[in-house]
């Protein structure tokens, strides 16, 4: 513990701290470009320089200068604010000045610091560099003459999003930062250069020109469009979320963002569902909510609760998931699945259907095997934990299924016959011996290897798997499932599965085209094959027009996360709170008061009339779901039915990494990622918009 | 004057064979088990005591230098790394070594390489250098077919491998760390200090960067002594000195001299002295492009070493004398100078980035006289605001320059100016 | 036109033509220029003083931008020009405004609903 004086302030930090750390430990604020704190140190801007002593007789670079004991440091000495004041002049010589139609304006680092630390005025009378725009693709907009040359974009793609496409080309003056080949940027946290980048030169493409930042009022909440659940700020300006933000949560997300969930919300203002509507003659109409729950209620009127079935879908909050459950209670139907994609997950055991290991851990695990998930598509956030993990160095990672995907980091592919499992559960593969021999080892399974009939199998493989290799020991758990919706363990907790003789979603959709089932609810359910529901009376409830309200005879218009206050639940388990940013639109209405109405409406009167209401029956229901924002270890208990798996591959949970929901498949922004980096590179020159 | 006795590089100017067989013959590989045999201590003792002072430009104790790396060798490998990127302007010593004294710097690198407990010896060479990396290679092959290197060098039982390495002509990779990257396959830019290379270096294990002359002169210092060697010389700058004089001198040439010669001395004894006489003389610049000029009263009295001329606000450097005459353009010349540096910044921090362009375009309209004197002050600054800011000294070394032309050419710059003036002024 | 510039047409103006309106163009004679100078022009506002009184074939004469008035209005499709009407009964209201009876299209909200 180096004893050193800051300022006159004297401090004791562990070794190996920076001088700028240690002054950011006492509040003292070293003004900085290259720096970050999740990325390598560069210390190549100098805006960092301090006085130091003892040491030779010129400033030194904070930020890469780790402590030592007795030193004495000077952050507002005459020598370290005329380096300062020097570094900003030479940094402002080549910066075009054009604040006014820049969209870092009013939060750009070299703005506020060129005010604090700055001169009034250039000596400078030479011509400026101008420098070519680049083609980073869709997501980002570039103004590279802005560009100060701090390189956290380039440590950003290599450290953190694993695609090391950028680097600092030329030099002297002439450094620009460019892709080494031509073509968009590969990753899918290329969203968060924006954020890195401390000026202009990088800003968010699909926010160009609409607002300034001291516009925007802000909302912290959380992001459902993967099962992450990615802490996000939204940034609203009245009516429109006008972008959206990543918020710190060192336990899921760090400081990033996937680019779906950051650039999706443009889905929000297309194709909403605004009014409810009703099957009339063959054609939906407008109507009134008294006119769609008078038409639900007379139809289901003479109808039997075990002849009505509903449908979960992905995004549910467990508000509604709530709600939904004591409706079905009540109706005495015991057809009701959220899991539309027919993932064979059960609602018994919790360390069945958690990620166990949590995010966070995946940082201690030292070998990883991955059956039938590719969570580069999946969950790029925790894929990213595991390229951090990998970059610490003597991870192995085996895969199952979905091989030769690429994910940024080696990956030894097993195979892709379902077998291979068994191989190694019965401990006659050879990655069998890599799993035992490591200290924490862990496993993911994804959807595509559980939504499959013998899906029960593979989980119970997986299970035996886990307990075959000693990944379910004291202190550490390294069976986890990977999950694509937000709302399904927020669903399973509340046990939103089929009860006693009822049907799963397969069985439902058949159901309804023998006839058995004569009414089914389909709450925000659209990824399933929708065509066979036949004769049934279909209401279906969501917040865009996508695949369910095709079919429905009633659409009742709920909200979408930026719109409720609502829990969802991670796929670790953890319990998060979405913040309502802005109103549903036009008559829609937040979804569990949907639900609700509708109960009134079929003669269920639920005592459920406020938000806290319902989340005391919730937690009631589901006692877990009590604790926000902390996780307690999942027991072990059995769970997945012993089976034959059939020999088939996995097939991926996600084919379209951009669009996986209503929401996304509506967004133009994801339209357009969809064409720049799935269907080949188009060409484009860097002046395209 | 340096007798020849005293004379380190005695095939400098390449009027001998350079092969294995006449380095022999001039003393180069005699016995140098026996120097192995005394032992790393010893070796480093030796070197200490000699005083020699690194010859890149820095002037680092060499023997200092060879101590800071780890007394054992750890899980890491040791490496020795030879600067021969010679790329200052107006050096050409190590070029000469390489091409006509080879074996002075091999045997050199097996005795650093085991002072250090290195096994591996990387030659960096600059890569406009072709014929010296020629001869590099083939001394190598002959010291490998004698058993001078290889796995039982000299009979000493230490493994040593040299290897040459071409550089691809960037100046930047002259700087160790810079070089280190390069080495590595990466772009060559300076890393940051800390961690030194002593600690971190190639391929983060601990290594030793030296100039080539550093590394050839270490053989003859050990064999006839450090005390002969700190003989040589002034305290504190010791021992001989490959001096390259170039510009307006009758005769330019690369000489091996005492260090503390006096620069008047050295002039007119070794290069026929300035062209049209010593009062046509204009300004020296003593020790490569990266340090200040000296106008000619100075150079009267000044002796040529590292302390001596840090006392004038100069520097030895490279010891590269670039001698200017009275048809010297002066300012012309070090905006010259301001240009190679902005052409060569590598573009990675702040101030040198920026910088260098900006001192380039002054001095540029400096050379016109289409300025305002105020400007001579701003640009003053502006060099004050890059020395020193940098990660690595080639800021500084864009600075000096046109430090030292401020210092002592100022009426110069500002008659210039006037006269512009002057000239506008008419034209109206 | 105040006195001043009565004064001054009368001692140094020559007059060049009138416009449709009345206006009467002048330019200082010959006599009274001063050598290399050009000649002054300037207008003398039937009216009110209002500088967009001036039609286009006046403007560009006035302007130095050409030696002689554009002969104006021999083609059927140049309208007659009229001075800057803002502030008057015959000023331009946009569809929409109470003074054309208020009726303006319904807003459109700020996201796109869907439709079956």
């Amino acid at each position: 513990m180096p004893k050193l004086t800051i300022d006159g302030i004297a401090v004791d930090v562990p070794a190996g701290t920076t001088v700028l750390q240690a002054a950011e430990s006492i509040g003292i604020e070293i003004p900085r470009f290259c720096y970050h704190e999740r990325l390598s140190i560069a210390g190549n801007c100098r805006m960092c320089l301090v006085e130091v002593k003892p040491g030779p007789p010129k400033p030194a670079a904070s930020c890469a200068l780790p402590v030592a004991e007795g030193m004495e440091v000077r952050t507002n000495s005459e020598m370290a604010r005329k380096a300062r004041r020097g570094v900003m002049e030479f940094l402002l010589i080549n910066h075009p000045l054009d604040c006014p139609i820049c969209d870092q304006g009013g939060e750009c680092d070299l703005q506020d610091q060129a005010l604090t630390f700055g001169a009034d005025r250039s000596r400078f009378q030479e011509s400026k560099r101008a420098v070519a725009e680049k083609n980073l693709g869709p997501l980002i907009r570039t103004a590279m003459t802005r560009c100060i040359q701090c390189t956290r974009c380039v440590r950003f793609c290599t450290e953190i999003a694993g695609v090391p496409d950028l680097g600092m080309v030329g030099r002297g003056e002439h450094a620009e930062i460019m892709p080494y080949l031509d073509g968009v940027l590969g990753s899918e946290l290329s969203g968060n250069l924006v954020d890195v980048c401390p000026v202009g030169a990088l800003t968010n493409g699909a926010y160009a020109y609409t607002a300034r930042p001291w516009e925007l009022a802000h909302t912290e909440s959380i992001d459902v469009l993967d099962a992450v659940g990615a802490a996000i700020r939204v940034d609203t300006r009245g009516a429109q979320v006008m972008r959206v933000l990543p918020r710190l949560n060192e336990a899921v997300n760090e400081e990033w963002l996937a680019d779906k969930s950051r650039y999706a919300i443009d889905g929000l203002k297309v194709q909403r569902l605004d009014t409810p509507w009703v099957r009339r003659d063959g054609t939906l109409k407008p109507a009134t909510w008294a006119e769609a729950f008078d038409v639900i209620a007379r139809r289901l009127a003479d109808v039997p609760g075990s002849r009505i079935a509903a449908l979960v879908g992905d995004q549910v909050d467990a508000e509604t998931a709530t709600v939904l459950k004591d409706l079905w209670t009540a109706l005495g139907s015991p057809h009701l699945d959220c899991r539309q994609d027919g993932a064979a997950l059960e609602a018994g055991a919790r360390a069945g259907y958690v990620f166990n290991t949590t995010i966070a851990g995946i940082e201690d695990a030292d070998a990883v095997l991955l059956i039938g998930t590719d969570p580069r598509a999946e969950a790029p956030l925790i894929n990213a934990r595991l390229f951090k993990r990998f970059r610490k160095g003597g991870l192995r990672v085996g895969r199952v299924g979905l091989s030769g995907r690429d994910l940024i980091y080696p990956v030894e592919d097993l195979g892709d016959d379902p077998s291979v499992l068994t191989a190694i559960a019965g401990g006659t593969h050879p990655f069998a011996e890599v799993l035992k021999a490591a200290q924490r080892p862990m496993l993911i399974v994804g959807q595509g290897a559980l939504a499959r009939p013998d899906g029960a199998a593979v989980l119970a493989l997986a299970r035996a798997i886990a307990e075959a290799t000693g990944m379910v020991i004291e202190g550490w758990n390294g069976f986890n499932v990977l999950h694509t919706a937000a709302g399904r363990v927020g669903a399973l907790d509340l046990g939103l599965v089929p009860g006693e003789g009822g049907r799963d979603a397969a069985g439902i959709v058949s159901g309804c085209a023998e006839g058995a089932i004569e009414a089914v609810y389909l709450v925000g359910a659209d990824e399933r094959d929708l065509s066979g529901l036949g004769q049934a009376f279909v209401i279906y409830q969501g917040s865009h027009g996508d695949a369910g309200a095709q079919v429905a005879d009633v659409i009742l218009p709920g909200a979408a996360w930026t719109e409720k206050d609502a829990t969802y639940v991670n796929t670790e388990g953890r319990v998060q709170r979405a913040t309502r940013a802005v109103l549903p639109p036009g008559e829609a209405r937040e979804d569990w008061k949907i639900v609700r109405a509708l109960a009134e409406a079929l003669g269920h009167r639920l005592p459920l009339d406020t938000l806290a209401q319902v989340r005391a029956r919730m937690v009631a229901l589901a006692p877990v779901l009590g604790r926000l924002d902390t996780l307690a270890p999942a027991g072990w208990a059995p769970f997945g039915r012993a089976g034959t798996v059939a020999a088939t591959p996995f097939a991926p949970a996600v084919t379209n990494r951009y669009m996986t929901c209503p929401i996304t498949r509506a967004s133009p922004t994801m339209a357009a990622c969809v064409r720049a980096f799935l269907n080949g590179n188009e060409k484009r020159t860097g002046t395209d918009g | 004057m340096l007798h020849d006795r005293d004379r380190i590089f005695t095939n400098l100017y390449g009027f001998h064979d350079w092969h294995l067989a006449g380095a022999r013959a001039r003393g180069d590989w005699d016995n140098t088990a026996a120097i192995l045999a005394r032992g790393r201590e010893a070796i480093i003792t030796e070197m200490k005591a000699s005083g020699l002072r690194g010859r890149g430009g820095a002037g680092f104790s060499t023997g200092l230098k060879w101590s800071f790396m780890p007394r054992e060798i750890g899980e890491r490998p040791h490496y020795l790394v030879v600067n021969a990127d010679e790329g200052e302007p107006g050096t050409c010593k190590d070029r000469d070594i390489m091409r006509f004294d080879p074996h002075k710097l091999i045997e050199g690198c097996l005795i650093a390489g085991f002072a250090i407990g290195a096994h591996v010896a990387y030659i960096y060479i600059r890569g406009e250098f072709v014929r010296e990396a020629e001869h590099l290679e083939a001394a190598i092959a002959e010291a490998r077919e004698a058993g001078l290197l290889g796995p039982d060098a000299c009979g000493s039982g230490w493994a040593m491998e040299v290897h040459v390495h071409r550089g691809a002509g960037a100046y930047i990779c002259g700087e160790e760390t810079a070089l280190i990257q390069s080495l590595e396959g990466k772009k060559g830019q300076p890393r940051l200090k800390p961690p030194f290379p002593a600690g971190v270096g190639l391929y983060g294990c601990p290594t030793t960067v030296n100039n080539v002359e550093s590394i050839a002169v270490a053989p003859t210092i050990l064999r006839r002594g450090g005390a002969w060697f700190a003989g040589l010389g002034r305290e504190n700058n010791t021992g001989t000195k490959v001096f390259c004089i170039s510009g307006h001198v009758n005769n330019p040439c690369n000489v091996e001299e005492e260090m503390g010669i006096p620069l008047r001395e050295l002039i007119e004894k070794h290069a026929g002295g300035v062209r049209g006489g010593w009062n046509n003389l204009l300004a020296v610049i003593p020790g490569g492009s990266s340090v200040p000029v000296l106008p000619r009263d100075v150079c009267e009295t000044v002796r040529m070493d590292f302390d001596s001329l840090r006392e004038v606000k100069s520097g030895l450097g490279t010891a590269a004398v670039i001698v200017m005459d009275q048809s010297t353009d002066i300012v012309k010349a070090i905006a010259r100078l301001s240009r190679f540096y902005k052409h060569e910044s590598c573009g990675q921090c702040t101030p040198c980035r920026e910088g260098t362009g900006w001192l380039w375009r002054v001095m540029e309209r400096l050379v016109t006289g289409e300025a305002s004197i105020e400007e001579i002050d701003t640009l003053e600054q502006v060099t004050r605001q890059i020395e020193g800011h940098t990660i690595c000294a080639l800021g500084d070394a864009a600075a000096w320059p046109i430090q030292g032309l401020i210092r002592h050419f100022r009426p110069e710059i500002v008659n210039r100016i006037k006269a512009r003036q002057g000239q506008a002024r008419a034209a109206e | 036109m105040n006195i001043g510039t009565r004064l001054y047409t009368r001692l140094n103006g020559e007059l060049v033509g009138e416009d449709a309106h009345g206006n009467r163009y002048y330019q200082s004679r010959e006599a009274k220029t001063a050598p290399l100078y050009r000649r002054k022009r300037w207008v003398v506002y039937k009216g009110r003083v209002e500088a967009s009184k001036v039609p286009a074939e006046w403007h560009g004469w006035l302007h130095y931008t050409c030696d002689a008035p554009l002969d104006g209005g021999a083609r059927a499709w140049v309208q007659p020009h009229l001075p800057n009407l803002t502030g008057t009964p015959a000023a331009s209201v946009p569809a929409g405004d109470e003074r054309r009876g208020g009726q303006r299209p319904a807003a459109t909200g700020d996201y796109q609903a869907w439709r079956p």
